[in-house]
């Protein structure tokens, strides 16, 4: 699954670890949830829809299977 | 859920692990010399409770991790039970068939067993995921970590107790040497590292 979070993140100039503090996550969780190793639970992915003021179809994109 | 960071977590077990090593020198020899029934058990059992905060303390990082660091610790603790148990059957096995003769002592190995298999397993998956700590940023270098263990060994080989003396005292001044020469080591080769990289 392919995702927006890290322009979306830098676009509103957040650390990783600032966004990690954001969701409660750790920055390790974010970095991996960026580059694709992890895709995150329906409960994470509202969350981080929600603070990036958008929908999860927004953020999340499905990727080639 | 308040978030635990590693290094509370390594902290404690640091300092758990302090005492351990020294109910394990000064308190549990005593338990030969004890005639008391109800004190040989209780100095018996000591060296496992500091063993037991360190279970708890697991538990507590465990519960108030995120997804994916719950995720790396299924996956490692799912892999040390496995060895545990293969190794427990085939110990148990051998022994039966009289292959190998194991008394009830072999049990100590247990948890150290477990713990190496969980501490690689999940060292192992969290590369997988970018990273060798998920709170990388936040636990205690490795270098302190291994001069720590390292000086609290050989501080406890040179106040070591009456009676512990030749081949056991220089094994521990041994171990608390060669821990605290990997941690020079180790700060070494990371000054090198950050030398290269801000000349």
């Amino acid at each position: 699954m392919n995702n927006l979070m890290r322009e979306l993140r830098s676009e509103r100039g957040w650390s990783q670890a600032d966004l990690a503090q954001q969701l409660d996550v750790s920055r390790q969780t974010v970095n991996a949830i960026e580059t694709g190793k992890y895709d995150p639970s329906l409960p994470l992915a509202f969350k981080i829809a929600r603070l990036f003021g958008m929908t999860i179809e927004m953020i999340f994109v499905p990727g080639e299977e | 859920m308040r978030r635990f960071s590693q290094k509370q977590y390594e902290w404690r077990v640091l300092a758990a692990m302090g005492v351990y090593s020294a109910f394990l020198l000064y308190i549990w020899p005593m338990v030969r010399n004890t005639g008391s029934y109800p004190l040989k058990v209780l100095l018996g059992v000591a060296p496992a409770l500091p063993v037991i905060y360190v279970l708890g303390q697991l538990a507590r990082r465990i519960r108030a991790s995120d997804e994916l660091e719950q995720r790396t610790h299924l996956i490692a603790l799912g892999v040390a039970m496995g060895v545990v148990g293969a190794l427990s059957l085939a110990g148990g096995f051998l022994s039966i068939s009289g292959v190998v003769k194991l008394d009830g002592s072999i049990l100590i190995w247990v948890f150290p067993v477990m713990m190496f298999s969980y501490g690689a397993t999940r060292w192992r998956v969290l590369r997988n995921y970018g990273g060798p700590s998920c709170d990388d940023e936040l636990s205690i270098w490795p270098w302190l970590r291994f001069l720590l263990v390292g000086g609290v060994v050989l501080l406890m080989a040179a106040l070591h107790p009456q009676g512990l003396e030749g081949y056991r005292l220089g094994f521990i001044y041994g171990t608390g040497a060669g821990i605290f020469l990997v941690g020079l080591v180790v700060a070494l080769r990371q000054w090198l590292k950050r030398r290269a990289r801000h000349p």
